[in-house]
């Protein structure tokens, strides 16, 4: 409310002091050894914390009221958490209450931050070792995401991946060719100034520009597509000074600033308005997007267009499940209850429900998979599209900040306030502070 | 004679030590009805304060227990170039936001300080922007501002002007953020000044108007001058609340582009609620609740020596 700003930095005041206090109680909890959760018989009940709604939280509910019915010694309380975007700011609280969840939907971005939590439960050898979980056949994208420092923090939770949808009408309008899997950016930049009608306020492309990991990732799949990364290997220096990171800001800079062809989106999500009212013609976004296009709207899906001599790769941003321990009985509810709601025939029922896109490549093979692109047709070329999923971003502790920073040289060139070289080399230079830890 | 010396003596208190008692037991009454209030304002209030100030000398991420920073976060905030940029955003924005909505409420009040037909309606117009959530009037400026589609810039172009960027420009981002704050603002401030001109005692303006005194006069000269504490009370609070601007940045520009519109709390929430760096935002609070004390304190200095200058 507008008369209590003080409110805002109470709260925050506050918040950071409750959690504070969680740094100091966490290390006397007894570690879990996590083989002592296999597969004894169910004890305990737990309770899991999610943020869906709707269409989501109406199908998890389904399936968890199924398996309560089928383990009344184990059952499984699915809570509403006020959402995932607040999700790790819960959790975190919530240590320090001690009322924390036994399961709780995080953000992959979040996994690092809740990595060093000591009743976090480590699944490396569970997820490793029990044969007829079959970690390999989770999404390459999705382990890596999981995964922090070779340790397995979660499980997989949901997939996604960016892919180029775009409006048919306005393709035919234009009488330009529709886009193929095999465009080159040069088609796309092309085919976006051919779009752009400036009189009509008409946009080939539209790309967020809030300076957030919204504008970053989208920058990093162009990264690398042209081979770049964003970090070295060893996560100690950036790499994404490189002419793969150059030629990625140029083309936003060519497209944005010389043609004139990107509706920059200040964040606000306008964008999705504007394509289903014909003024954006191509979008790179995911699957959630597909359910709020309008169904007047005749839209298309492809891959990303690859640079010359490099390849169509996209970005996901997978969610996991995070195991919190509070006892070993409860623990094993919890890895037993997460096993049976991620193997395959369960998570194609939750696919079919939701449009979700599968997260195991065998869900693909069994044969109800076809109900669920008869119900999803837009889905098909992002399941594919998952396979072009060949890179995560760094899972460390300091992602946000080198985000952040990435972000303003992208968000710097799209506005021309900056040539893409010097906003590299800015960009650059912050990055290896904070990675020098003065950041 | 008898009756006045009566009065020049006070009545001799009967049974002191029972009244002491009584005194005691009132005493004892008043704390046990303030005690939740005051035990719920310690906790949320003052233990948060001692505790953050701790925080602030420490480095924590709210995972693994904190280690000990000394100084070093508050000697790395003044080598840090985004914190001073925030600052002087502040400073900036504080500058104009507090006197245009000062001004801007002082001649509302004036307009609204009237009898006429549906005066009722006028005023709760007014006040209508400080009812209304944040969040809501943040979506509905970003409509109205935005470069390619809202309002402002389709009448900008229909007069022949040049469209204009708003929250998407680093040059106007700020001064959005003070338009778009005062509108919200004025009703309160609307509201205090009107309470305190209807509080003007006629007399003085009837013996205005019969001295040959303009209307206009009046009020600058009658009206106005009266107004002095209220106005000392908003210049406080409107220049706290300046200085803690923090909703409305984060509902339309998030702090952008790059860094145009990060004041001091939005670029606190961002370390502590982004980067986990608590220790350092903690040190930011307190470098804002001592400027904001210092500052509140000034200011009541000052107007305290007005009066006392006005009085003499």
């Amino acid at each position: 409310m507008r008369r209590t700003r003080l409110a805002p930095i109470a709260a925050a005041a506050a918040t950071l002091l409750a959690l504070s206090a969680c740094g100091g109680g966490g290390g006397k909890s007894k570690g879990i050894s996590p083989t002592d959760a296999l597969d004894h018989p169910l004890t305990s009940s737990i309770t899991l914390w999610h943020g869906y709604t709707d269409v989501e939280a109406k199908a998890l509910q389904t399936l968890v009221d199924q398996w309560n019915s089928d383990h009344p010694s184990g059952k499984v309380n699915a809570v509403f958490d006020g959402g995932n975007d607040s999700a790790l700011q819960k959790t975190t609280a919530a240590f320090v209450a001690g009322n924390y969840p036994d399961v709780a939907y995080e953000y992959g971005s979040s996994t690092n931050n809740l990595a060093s939590q000591s009743k976090l439960v480590d699944l490396t050898s569970l997820v490793k070792n029990t044969p007829d979980f079959n970690w390999n056949d989770f999404f390459e994208g999705e382990r890596l995401a999981s995964t922090v420092n070779g340790k397995v923090v979660g499980i997989p939770a949901l997939q996604d991946n960016l892919a180029l949808v775009y409006n048919k009408k306005l393709f035919e309008q234009a009488g330009v060719a529709t886009p193929t899997n095999d465009w080159t950016w040069q088609d796309f930049r092309d085919a976006a100034r051919r779009l752009t009608d400036s009189a009509a306020k008409q946009y080939g492309w539209a790309y967020v520009n809030d300076g957030s990991e919204d504008t970053v990732w989208r920058y990093v799949a162009m990264l690398w597509q042209g081979g770049g990364q964003i970090l070295s290997s060893d996560n100690k220096s950036p790499a994404f000074d490189s002419p793969a990171g150059l030629q990625a800001l140029q083309l936003l800079h060519d497209m944005a600033v010389t043609d004139k062809s990107v509706y920059l989106d200040t964040g606000n999500g306008d964008y999705l308005n504007l394509f289903n009212s014909g003024k954006i013609a191509m979008l790179w976004t995911g699957p959630w997007d597909l359910s709020s296009i309008n169904s007047d709207v005749d839209y298309g899906v492809t891959y990303l267009p690859a640079p010359t001599g490099g390849t169509h790769q996209t970005i996901s941003g997978p969610d996991v499940y995070m195991l919190f321990n509070h006892s070993t009985a409860a623990t094993n509810t919890a890895w037993q209850f997460i096993k049976w709601f991620t193997s395959p025939e369960v998570d194609l029922q939750f696919s079919i429900a939701t449009g979700d896109l599968p997260l195991r490549q065998s869900v693909t093979t069994l044969p109800d998979y076809q109900k669920f692109l008869d119900k999803y047709p837009g889905d098909k070329v992002f399941v594919d599209n998952l396979n072009n999923v060949k890179n995560a971003r760094p899972n460390i502790a300091s992602y946000p900040q080198i985000s952040s920073a990435i972000g303003q040289a992208v968000q710097a060139v799209l506005l021309g306030k900056a040539d893409p070289k010097s906003a590299l080399d800015s960009a650059k230079s912050q990055v290896e502070g904070i990675l020098a830890g003065s950041g | 004679m008898t009756v006045a010396v009566a009065h020049r003596r006070p009545p001799r208190r009967v049974l002191p030590s029972g009244g002491r008692r009584a005194r005691r037991a009132d005493q004892l009454a008043g704390w046990a009805m303030a005690s939740p209030a005051v035990f719920f304002i310690g906790l949320f209030g003052l233990v948060p304060l001692v505790w953050s100030f701790v925080l602030s000398f420490q480095h924590s991420n709210f995972q693994t227990s904190p280690t000990w920073a000394g100084l070093s976060n508050y000697r790395a905030l003044t080598h840090d170039p985004v914190f001073w940029q925030s600052v002087r955003q502040t400073l900036l924005y504080t500058v104009l936001f507090v006197p245009i909505t000062l001004i801007g409420s002082l001649l509302v009040a004036a307009a609204l300080n009237r009898k006429i037909r549906g005066i009722t309606v006028y005023r709760l117009a007014v006040f209508v922007p400080v009812v209304t959530s944040t969040v809501a009037t943040g979506v509905i400026f970003g409509w109205l501002l935005d470069p390619n589609y809202g309002v402002v810039n389709s009448l900008l172009e229909k007069a022949g002007l040049p469209a204009q960027g708003f929250f998407t420009s680093t040059r106007e981002a700020l001064f959005c953020i003070v338009g778009m704050t005062v509108w919200g603002w004025l009703g309160f401030g609307t509201l205090i000044f009107l309470a305190g001109l209807q509080s003007v005692p006629k007399e003085l303006l009837e013996a205005a108007a019969i001295d040959g005194c303009t209307r206009r006069r009046a009020f600058w000269s009658v009206q106005v001058p009266q107004l002095r504490p209220v106005s000392a009370f908003l210049v406080v609070w409107l220049t706290i609340n300046a200085l803690q601007l923090f909703d409305e940045v984060y509902v339309t520009t998030k702090g952008g582009p790059l860094h145009a519109s990060t004041v001091v709390v939005y670029y606190l929430y961002q370390q502590a609620f982004q980067f986990f760096h608590a220790g350092y935002a903690a040190a930011i609070a307190y470098v804002l609740f001592v400027a904001i004390l210092a500052l509140t304190l000034g200011e009541l200095w000052l107007t305290r020596r007005l009066d006392r200058d006005r009085a003499s």
